[in-house]
C-alpha cells in the first residue's frame, strides 16, 4: 500500500528538462487564458448578446426582415461562386507551383500573395477604375451593355481577388512538404496524370484543402472592404452581409446590426464545427494525412 | 528483359551529371550501381524508370529504343528510396494500385485483382496486414510492400534505389537475403543503387562502380574488389592504405620492399601508389625486414584488432587489422616500434591514381 503512493509521487516529482517553476508556468497560462478571453471569446460572445438585447421577437424581426434575407442571399451566392473558383484556382496552381519546375515560379508565388499585401480598398478601387463607368474598359462594356461595377459580377470579381491565396497558399507548403515521390510512383505504376492527381495528389492534401476552403469561405461571406468599393450599397440588389452591418449600425439600427452580425459569426461557427466533424467521422480514413 | 544503355548523357542546369554511361543487364542478371552521392547512380537509374529523360544517348530494353516512352509505358517496378507509399491507401490498396490503374480493356476483374493481391502479399510476408494503413507498418514492412507494389504489375525490369538506406542493419541483412532469393525465384532483371559496397558485393551479379557521371568499372564483385581497374574503385571497395611507390617491370617497390604488380609489366622506374588493406598488412619484429612502424592506437573491439601506425620514413598513417589471438598479438603495445611487410599489394601508376 505504501509504496502504490509513494511510487506516482516520486514519478510527479520528476522534473523535465523543458518545464518552467510553478510561478512562471501560471504567469503565461493566465496570460494566454486573458488574451484569448478578451480578444476572440468576449467579442464573440458579446456579438449575441448585443443581438438579443431587445428579446428574441426583436432579433427575429430584424433577421427575417426583407433587407436582411435578400443580404444573406447574395452572401452566400457571391462566396457560393467565389470559393469554387478560387478552390479550382487555388488548387491549379500549389499543383503546378508544388510538383513542377518552370520559369518564373516565384514571380507566381509573389502574384498569389499580392492580395494579402495589398488594402482590400485598394482591391475594389482597382476593379471601378478598370470596369467602372470612366475605367478603362468602361465604354467597351457600356456598348454591349455588361454592368460589372454595382452588380453582383463586381462583388464575385472582388471578392474573388481578395480571397485568392487563401486555398494555394495553404496548399503550396504542404504540397512541397509531401514531394514529387508518390506521384513518381503511380506514374511509373501505370496511371494517368489526370487519375494521379485525383487518387493520389488530391487525398493527401485533403485536409489542408478543406481548411483552405473553410479559410476562403469564411473570408468570402465577411470580406467588407473591397466588396464595399465597387457594391454601391443598393439595398436588396448589391449589399451583402457585412455591408448591410454597416448599414443599419448607421441608422442606429443596433439591434439589427447585431443580429445580422450574429447569423455572420453563427456561419463562422457552422463552418468549424462541420469541419471538426468531418475530420472525427473520417480521421482514420485519413490516417496517413495530415490534419490541422 | 535485357536492358542496353548506350552513351547516356545527361545535365542538369548545365552540370554533367552523367557523360556518356554504357551499361547492360542480361535477362534475370542483378546489377549494383555502387558510388557516392552525387555520382550520378540514381540519376541513371530514374533515366531507365523514365522518370527523367537523358539529354543524349540510347536506351534499348530487350532491344527496342525505349527513350521516348513514358514511365507508364516502360513496364518498369520502381521502388522508391522512400517507399512512396500511398499514404491515404491500405496496403491492399497500395499493391492493387498498378492493376486498378489498367485501361479498362486490360483490367482485371476485382476478383482477380484480389487475388494476385493476396499472393502479392503472401510472397512479401505481409499477408495478414492488407487492411493496415502505411503509417502503421514499420520501415522494413513498408519497402515490403513497395516491392509488392511494383511487382504488381509483373514488370520487365525491377530497379531499386537504395532500397535498405533506411532500414536499421538488422533488418537490413535478412532483407537483403530475402530480396535476392526473391529475384532468382521470381527470374527478374533487377537494377540497384546503393553506396554501400557490402551491400553491392553480397547482393549483385555485377557492379558497375560510378564516379562523376562515369562508370569507373564494371565487373563481378570479385573482379571489382580483387581486380579493381582504378585506384577510386579500390578505394571504394573497402578500407585502403595508400604507400607511395615505384612501378618497374610489373614489380611495386615501397621502400624496402619489392611486390609483385603484374598487371603493369610495361611501365619503367615510374611514380605510382600502392594500396594495401589492413588485413593484408603484416605486423613484425622491429628487426625484421620490412618498413619500420610505430604503433600509435590500438582498438580491440571488434572482430579483429584495428592497429594504427606511423611510418617512420615519412609520419604516414596506417591502418592494420590482426586476427585477436594471433602471434604479432605480443607485438601490438602503444609506441612499440615494429616493421610491416605486405603480401598483397594494387599498385596504380600516378597519371591513373590521381
Amino acid at each position: 500500500m505504501a509504496g502504490g503512493t509513494t511510487q506516482p509521487a516520486a514519478a510527479a516529482q520528476v522534473r523535465r528538462a523543458t518545464t518552467e517553476t510553478a510561478l512562471v508556468r501560471w504567469i503565461l497560462i493566465v496570460t494566454g487564458v486573458l488574451f484569448i478571453a478578451l480578444v476572440l471569446v468576449l467579442p464573440l460572445i458579446s456579438v449575441f448578446i448585443e443581438a438579443l438585447r431587445g428579446g428574441f421577437a426583436t432579433f427575429f424581426q430584424s433577421v427575417t426582415s426583407k433587407d436582411t434575407w435578400q443580404a444573406v442571399r447574395l452572401t452566400l451566392l457571391v462566396a457560393g461562386i467565389a470559393v469554387p473558383l478560387n478552390v479550382m484556382f487555388g488548387l491549379a496552381a500549389a499543383w503546378a507551383i508544388a510538383k513542377f519546375d518552370f520559369k518564373g515560379k516565384s514571380l507566381l508565388i509573389t502574384l498569389i500573395d499580392l492580395p494579402f499585401s495589398v488594402s482590400p480598398v485598394i482591391s475594389g478601387l482597382i476593379y471601378v477604375l478598370l470596369y467602372g463607368a470612366n475605367g478603362w474598359f468602361g465604354p467597351f462594356l457600356k456598348e454591349f451593355d455588361i454592368k460589372i461595377i454595382f452588380n453582383v459580377t463586381g462583388l464575385v470579381l472582388a471578392t474573388i481577388f481578395v480571397t485568392f491565396p487563401f486555398v494555394a497558399r495553404e496548399l503550396i507548403p504542404l504540397m512541397q512538404e509531401q514531394g514529387r515521390d508518390e506521384e513518381e510512383a503511380a506514374i511509373s505504376l501505370g496511371a494517368s496524370g489526370l487519375r494521379t492527381f485525383w487518387h493520389v495528389t488530391l487525398p493527401n492534401v485533403a485536409w489542408g484543402l478543406l481548411y483552405g476552403v473553410l479559410l476562403c469561405n469564411a473570408r468570402a461571406m465577411g470580406e467588407f472592404g473591397a466588396v464595399s468599393v465597387v457594391s454601391g450599397h443598393i439595398r436588396g440588389l448589391t449589399n451583402t452581409m457585412p455591408l448591410h452591418v454597416e448599414i443599419l449600425y448607421n441608422e442606429y439600427d443596433f439591434i439589427g446590426a447585431f443580429a445580422v452580425a450574429s447569423l455572420l459569426a453563427g456561419l463562422a461557427i457552422v463552418t468549424l464545427v462541420a469541419k471538426s466533424l468531418l475530420e472525427w467521422r473520417y480521421g482514420d480514413r485519413l490516417a496517413g494525412g495530415r490534419k490541422h | 528483359m535485357t536492358i542496353t544503355v548506350d552513351g547516356i548523357y545527361k545535365g542538369f542546369n548545365g552540370f554533367p551529371a552523367l557523360r556518356g554511361v554504357n551499361l547492360t543487364a542480361a535477362r534475370g542478371e542483378f546489377v549494383a550501381l555502387l558510388g557516392p552521392s552525387g555520382s550520378g547512380k540514381t540519376t541513371l537509374l530514374r533515366i531507365l524508370a523514365g522518370l527523367e529523360f537523358a539529354d543524349g544517348g540510347r536506351l534499348r530494353f530487350d532491344g527496342q529504343d525505349v527513350a521516348a516512352q513514358g514511365a507508364g509505358e516502360r513496364n518498369v517496378g520502381f521502388v522508391f528510396q522512400h517507399y512512396a507509399l500511398f499514404k491515404h491507401m491500405t496496403v491492399a490498396e497500395n499493391v492493387s494500385f498498378g492493376l486498378r490503374v489498367k485501361p479498362r480493356d486490360k483490367r482485371p476483374v476485382k476478383a482477380a485483382i484480389d487475388l494476385q493481391v493476396n499472393e502479392l502479399l503472401r510472397l512479401v510476408q505481409l499477408d495478414r496486414l492488407g487492411n493496415r494503413y502505411p503509417s502503421q507498418l514499420s520501415g522494413g514492412q513498408r519497402q515490403r510492400v513497395a516491392l509488392a507494389r511494383a511487382l504488381a504489375i509483373q514488370p520487365g525490369v525491377l530497379l531499386l534505389d537504395e532500397p535498405f538506406g533506411a532500414l536499421d542493419a538488422k533488418v537490413r541483412k535478412e532483407l537483403r537475403r530475402w530480396l535476392r532469393r526473391l529475384h532468382d525465384d521470381m527470374q527478374l532483371t533487377s537494377i540497384f543503387v546503393t553506396h554501400d559496397q557490402e551491400e553491392a558485393l553480397e547482393l549483385a551479379d555485377r557492379i558497375a562502380v560510378m564516379k562523376d557521371g562515369r562508370i569507373e568499372q564494371i565487373g563481378t564483385p570479385a573482379e571489382v574488389y580483387h581486380q579493381p581497374a582504378t585506384a577510386f574503385v579500390y578505394e571504394f571497395m573497402g578500407n585502403a592504405n595508400r604507400l607511395r611507390c615505384r612501378i618497374d617491370r610489373g614489380r611495386a617497390i615501397v621502400g624496402s620492399l619489392i611486390l609483385p604488380a603484374p598487371e603493369h609489366p610495361e611501365l619503367r622506374d615510374a611514380a605510382g601508389v600502392a594500396f594495401v588493406r589492413p588485413h593484408d598488412l603484416i605486423i613484425g619484429d622491429a628487426r625484421a625486414e620490412g618498413l619500420e612502424a610505430r604503433v600509435r592506437q590500438i582498438f580491440v573491439a571488434g572482430p579483429a584488432i584495428r592497429v594504427e601506425l606511423a611510418l617512420l620514413a615519412n609520419g604516414d598513417m596506417l591502418e592494420a587489422e590482426v586476427p585477436h589471438g594471433s602471434p604479432a598479438g605480443e607485438l601490438i603495445v602503444p609506441d612499440k616500434l615494429v616493421t610491416l611487410t605486405m603480401t598483397k599489394v594494387r599498385a596504380f601508376p600516378d597519371a591513373v591514381a590521381a
